[in-house]
């Protein structure tokens, strides 16, 4: 299963670009998608899921042209976008039931699977309510159930996990780590922390570009030796955020341990194992 | 006062600035170039027995202020009596809520911006009728002053107190927005029945017109050496081939009185919203879902051990778009609230009961009318629930889940009127049931069209309450429904239309979604 995305741009009126030559070859695995607010990983991610058109390029999943060929996608798409919404005045049984026969699938087998999932996502106890009273954890837990509806080979997830809290956010990584035995799974977010956990291959965007592309190795390899810790006093943050890449700040004894990035350390700071957060902030701040 | 502005001009930019609103002005363009007949025209708007005036600025100016004070008051609250509901359902109206600005002012910019949007089309009527009368005019020259007066003293004034009465209702009934339609339109029905012959009665009517009407009429009594009551007319009446004799009308001198009445009109509308602010929600709004319960730890638990992906039951292809038709239905019969099913019931038993003509012409318009909030969104409710993106990206989204909403609102429409057609199957009028069945059709059709097109059902929501307005005057041009006779080819026109916005829904869809 291969996912080919060759020479894609999207172009707004005035020659603003939310995409611009972006290529990228996904295989079976997880691939986290990094990219700061506005880099267009939601716009590359509607034109995966057919639902937006690149205005050059081609998408080929398995050598065939899905911008031909949408249906082809379709057939086999899980996807949660960032902002979904549901109809207020279904359950969870006749939305689900919904999200199928649009997705073409049914069967005899489909309400024991939508059983399956609402006991698996914890929402069969309310899944005779309508939706209107459902929580934003909850909704985006049926989001979830409706990817899984058919047994997706492309899995999309925008954003997944806003809206739910930390427990969730650990559990929904176990989920994403078991579905991506068989098949591809985009998983696209701003938090590191969502990624760097699971991730077989990481991409990291910005201004509609890919700036980096590979495992995590790669990526973190980039920056290996120029990620240090010092302390400086409070009032001097500014001057030293304009001289170096600052990753975080913490207090400590009424001075600020600040973790940087740089090529010419302090001679008082201390060396640091680098993470991807660290390269992350590297690759966005200088590209 | 600075934040009182900003709320007044962002709220009308973000509600002009729309297709919808666009679509709006091009129709108020198009109805405003009906308003004074061409010459030779078969139709009449003002007509006091077979009198018209030359067509010179007086003429121009009060013609067209009192339809645009009649009509643009009946439309006009339907266009614009959703602003408090807009700002409940995006959310901003809590964060109104949580500045200090008070509910007068919140209110009163409302009003305002409501006046603003209905001043909008009065320009574009009023640019229109200057072109009109350039191309009409029986030889007299233009004067500004004595065009526009009548707009200032009639039309003005009523609309203001019209956008008055869109915010009073909205906070009175909230989103119960069928008794908001239902009573506006109870109480403009009342108004126009009003007969006004006294100064006090002039002073009463809002909307103005009948100080200008009695003086027309007395016009032509004198012309014509009759004390008889005239035969007047106000609105579209058509096949009035009879051509119209002429005389000169230069605009009349209100009474101090009348002036001074415009002015309370006004002045009662601001009281009234001072009034009412201490009843206004301030978007404390009870939804009436059922009440959001704290999870228990058992709900909490987002995924358990038990959900294995690999061992799920596996489920089979089926491009069956029944499945569709059927929650399509559901979402259709669950809209709005229960008790309007006893209403719709209670026009079904109407239409087995009443005369079969009257059940046919005035019965089902209104039935199917009373479905507007239900049609209205058919194929826009995808977007404002945010749906679209699981819709756009399903399997043959057009020829499965375009079909399937049509398929599902025709069957609403039809069973609403399946006690009518077993009548009129019964007594063999099988024109009658095709006659309707397209109308079903039709009115299917056209909200399809305009949702899709617009991505809002408020164009539809005016449509087809002037389309229903038109309906109970037995205007035979918006009959489509077969209540009136018609000539042989109509069912086939009413076919060819109905699948003309099909086609043009369908096109329009399709490049949605190869975007």
């Amino acid at each position: 299963m291969t996912l080919e995305i060759q020479n894609i741009s999207k172009k707004y009126r005035g020659n603003s670009y939310a995409l611009k030559d972006f290529s990228i070859t996904i295989e079976k695995g997880i691939l986290g998608l990094l990219g700061p607010n506005g880099a267009g990983k939601s716009t590359l991610l509607k034109m995966i899921a057919t639902i937006h058109k690149p205005t050059n390029g081609i998408i080929c999943l398995n050598k065939n042209n899905i911008l031909k060929d949408a249906n082809y996608m379709r057939k086999q798409l899980g996807f949660l976008p960032q902002d979904f919404g549901v109809y207020p005045n279904l359950n969870a049984y006749e939305f689900l039931n919904y999200m199928a026969a649009m997705k073409g699938i049914g069967g005899s087998n489909l309400k024991p699977r939508i059983t399956q999932l609402l006991e698996g996502l914890n929402l069969i106890h309310a899944a005779h309510k309508p939706l209107g009273s459902y929580s934003g954890g909850m909704k985006q837990r049926i989001g979830i159930a409706q990817v899984l509806l058919n047994s997706p080979k492309i899995v999309i997830f925008d954003e997944p996990t806003v809206g739910l809290d930390p427990e969730e956010r650990v559990r929904f990584r176990n989920l994403i780590s078991d579905l991506a035995n068989d098949c591809i799974v985009i998983l696209s977010s701003h938090i590191v922390s969502d990624i760097d956990t699971i991730a077989d291959q990481v991409a990291i965007m910005k201004n509609g570009s890919l700036i980096s592309y590979g495992d995590q190795e790669q990526i973190i390899h980039i920056i290996k030796d120029k990620v240090f810790e010092t302390t400086i006093e409070k009032d001097a943050l500014l001057e030293f955020k304009h001289q170096h890449i600052v990753v975080s700040t913490s207090q400590k004894n009424g001075k600020l341990s600040v973790r940087y990035i740089t090529d010419h350390p302090q001679e008082s700071a201390i060396k640091k194992e680098a993470n991807l957060e660290d390269a992350y902030l590297y690759l966005t701040n200088t590209h | 006062m600075k934040p009182f502005i900003a709320i007044l001009k962002y709220d009308y930019l973000q509600r002009t600035r729309s297709y919808a609103f666009l679509i709006t002005l091009c129709l108020s363009l198009a109805i405003a170039y009906t308003f004074v007949p061409e010459p030779n025209a078969s139709y009449s708007t003002i007509r006091i027995a077979d009198y018209v005036g030359y067509y010179n600025s007086a003429w121009f100016g009060y013609v067209t202020a009192i339809m645009t004070s009649i009509f643009l008051s009946l439309i006009g609250f339907y266009l614009v009596n959703s602003s408090i509901a807009t700002d409940v359902n995006s959310k901003i109206g809590q964060v109104f809520a949580a500045t200090p600005i008070s509910n007068f002012k919140y209110l009163f910019s409302k009003v305002l911006s409501n006046f603003l949007v209905l001043l909008s089309i009065v320009c574009v009527v009023i640019f229109m009728s200057v072109i009109l009368f350039f191309l009409y005019n029986d030889g007299y020259t233009f004067e500004p002053l004595t065009f526009i007066k009548p707009y200032f003293i009639i039309t003005l004034p009523a609309l203001f107190f019209v956008s008055v009465l869109a915010v009073i209702f909205e906070v009175i009934f909230k989103k119960y927005t069928v008794i908001q339609n239902v009573g506006f339109f109870i109480l403009f029905s009342m108004m126009m029945v009003f007969s006004a012959k006294t100064e006090t009665d002039f002073a009463l009517d809002l909307f103005g017109s009948k100080i200008v009407i009695e003086q027309l009429q007395e016009t032509v009594k004198t012309i014509t050496n009759t004390s008889d009551n005239i035969d007047l007319t106000i609105g579209y009446v058509l096949g009035n081939v009879k051509k119209a004799n002429k005389f000169l009308f230069e605009g009349i001198a209100f009474p101090t009185v009348f002036i001074l009445s415009r002015l309370l009109w006004v002045l009662l509308g601001i009281s009234l919203i001072i009034i009412i602010a201490p009843l206004f929600h301030r978007f404390n709004v009870n939804d009436r879902t059922p009440a959001k319960k704290a999870a228990t730890n058992e709900e909490k638990q987002f995924i358990s051990n038990t959900i294995q992906l690999m061992n799920m039951s596996i489920v089979s292809t089926n491009y069956s778009i029944f499945p569709l038709i059927k929650t399509d239905f559901l979402l259709l019969l669950r809209k709005g609230k229960k008790w309007l099913w006893l209403i719709n019931l209670i026009g079904m038993i109407l239409s087995l009961a009443l005369p079969l003509t009257i059940a046919h012409q005035m019965v089902l318009p209104v039935l199917w009318f009373l479905q507007v909030h239900r049609l209205s969104d058919l194929t826009s409710k995808e977007i404002t629930n945010h749906i679209h993106y699981f819709s756009f990206s399903s399997y043959k989204p057009l020829s499965r889940l375009l079909v399937s909403q049509l398929l599902s609102a025709i069957a609403l429409m039809l069973l609403l009127a399946l006690p009518l057609i077993i009548r009129l199957g019964i007594t063999t009028n099988f024109e009658g049931v095709i006659s309707i069945i397209l109308g079903s059709v039709f009115i299917v059709s056209l909200t399809a069209f305009l949702g899709i097109l617009t991505n809002r059902k408020k164009l539809f929501e005016i449509l087809f309450f002037m389309i229903t307005y038109a309906n109970l005057n037995r205007i035979p041009f918006a009959d489509y429904f077969g209540g009136l006779t018609h000539s042989d080819f109509y069912l086939i026109q009413l076919g060819l239309i109905s699948i003309f916005l099909i086609s043009l829904s369908v096109l329009r869809r399709k490049h949605q979604l190869s975007q």
